[in-house]
């Protein structure tokens, strides 16, 4: 299915479609710079899994589909960036982060955002109180208006989206291994 | 670190996760008796699994923790923010907001528009749009143009009169006051604006006439007929038909927008093919799904984007011009 030759091919591939991705994606980003990184990412997820390009008919719709993950990544991971440093900003008492350090705290970020994003807005608001805020649940409970048993439920309900959410990650990364 | 379930090499299942879960919540409580701690360690020696699913509500925990050790304010607040915005980007996708000036705001994935704003000087000059292409027009005595896609017109601007041929497609035109007379002829019959703001579109058959300020006099074949605003009518080379209450929907287009307000999605597709290339299908399981919101004209491919956050459906681009919506597996 993958001969050998699958790298060549990929090496033909990448001639023939390059400049019609960059263009494709120089149109959504309106910045050559991010285009020319996304559309080398993109080869490379392409790479990584030869197997899904059945035939050359639908590259492009493939390689498309791809590279609009890969936008839609960079804008939130952007603008996640910015919400992040633009808090940071507006704090008196600026928190001083080590590059590395700050890489990885946005990294966090990135991964609890993605876990909380499907959750109901009080859901996730009873999880932010109690896991950042170190807020007790009466707390919580006054905050949302809602009962402490609630909060409980609340609680529990974010945890086990979280869980099963990480575990989803673990069975795909699985799956393309 | 992850140690695999002991037991069997697997991922805990679902209600040990659960049970985790409900666990950590319990003991995150403010009132915890030495009860629930015995119960609760009784639980977690019952078996490897449910220990693994304690690792990981531990792991998600120390995730949490690791960012409010940083700085948790700032990150519940950076959270909240993103929340918001993509709670707002997705009444977006229900409701473009357009503010003063048609400028469309908000959606993340829009790209500021090109609508390039020709000042016509010359005596006669025509004009034309491809598929997908609508263009803002402006004639030398004032009068706004705007020509939707597929369309083609010619302008005429005289000492005595301001004529126009509308040979295909669509126009929406807001006059300027001028002594000379406006006319604006289409294979089926000619209009004539008194002070106002229309649209008209040419079919094969046919042609639309939308009045939406002031009015228009339609002549058609033998007839005559004088339009007030909020209405439309449609004309053949023979007959002008009863006229129906329009509203000003109808000209969105003009803004690049089209909007859905409970359409159903293969009528929603209907009008989104007149502004591309190509087949644009869609499954019969899913073509009665309604649509509320506005989709972006000028980038169809973004409107589908768009469908497809918004329903369950699943957008199939087979080839650039072979695009079928289907209804999307279950996950």
């Amino acid at each position: 299915m993958n001969p050998p030759s699958g790298n060549s091919s990929i090496e033909t591939l990448y001639e023939e479609h390059q400049p019609w991705l960059l263009g494709w994606l120089r149109r959504r980003l309106g910045c050559g710079e991010t285009a020319a990184d996304l559309a080398q990412d993109t080869f490379v997820r392409l790479l990584a899994r030869p197997r899904e390009l059945d035939g050359a008919r639908n590259v492009r719709s493939y390689l498309g589909t791809i590279a609009k993950g890969l936008c839609i990544d960079h804008w939130r991971r952007r603008r996640l960036e910015q919400v992040w440093l633009e808090t940071l900003a507006a704090q008196p008492e600026a928190v001083a982060l080590s590059p590395e350090h700050h890489a990885l705290v946005l990294e966090t970020l990135a991964e609890v955002e993605a876990m909380l994003r499907q959750l109901p807005p009080k859901v996730a608001d009873a999880f932010l109180m109690a896991q950042l805020q170190g807020m007790r649940y009466a707390a919580i409970a006054t905050a949302l208006d809602v009962s402490e048993r609630m909060v409980k439920k609340y609680m529990a309900r974010a945890l086990l989206h979280c869980a099963l959410f990480e575990a989803s990650l673990e069975e795909s990364t699985r799956r393309s291994s | 670190m992850k140690t695999p379930n002991a037991a069997t090499g697997c991922p805990p299942g679902f209600d040990s996760l659960q049970q985790a879960a409900e666990w950590f919540a319990l003991l995150r409580s403010d009132t915890v008796s030495d009860e629930d701690h015995r119960a609760w360690q009784h639980w977690l020696g019952s078996s490897a699994e449910h220990r693994e699913a304690w690792q990981r509500m531990e792991t998600i925990g120390r995730r949490f923790s690791s960012l409010a050790n940083v700085d948790g304010e700032g990150a519940a607040s950076t959270l909240r923010t993103l929340r918001r915005e993509r709670a707002s980007r997705r009444r977006v996708l229900n409701t473009l907001v357009l503010a003063g000036g048609g400028t469309l705001l908000g959606w993340n994935l829009w790209r500021q528009q090109e609508w390039p704003q020709a000042l016509i000087t010359g005596l006669r000059a025509d004009f034309s749009t491809g598929v997908g292409e609508i263009r803002e027009l402006t004639l030398d005595d004032g009068t706004r143009l705007w020509l939707n896609t597929a369309s083609a017109v010619d302008v005429a601007l005289g000492s005595d009169s301001r004529q126009l041929w509308l040979h295909q497609g669509e126009l929406l035109i807001d006059t300027a006051a001028d002594p000379r007379p406006f006319v604006v002829h289409t294979r089926h019959g000619s209009l004539r604006p008194l002070g106002t703001r229309f649209a008209v579109r040419q079919e094969r058959d046919a042609s639309w006439l939308a009045v939406y300020e002031g009015r228009v006099s339609i002549s058609a074949g033998t007839q005559e007929r004088i339009l007030p605003a909020g209405s439309k009518t449609r004309f053949s080379t023979t007959t002008i038909a009863t006229p129906r209450a329009t509203d000003e929907n109808g000209v969105d287009w003009s803004r690049g927008v089209l909007r859905a307000d409970n359409m159903r999605l293969d009528a929603l597709l209907l009008q989104l093919g007149r502004y591309r290339h190509g087949h644009l299908g869609v499954a019969p399981e899913v073509a009665s799904l309604r649509v509320m919101g506005s989709f972006p004209l000028q980038d169809t491919d973004l409107a589908l984007d768009m469908l497809e956050s918004a329903l369950p459906v699943r957008v199939r681009r087979t080839l650039p011009w072979w695009v079928s919506i289907m209804a999307r597996e279950p996950e």
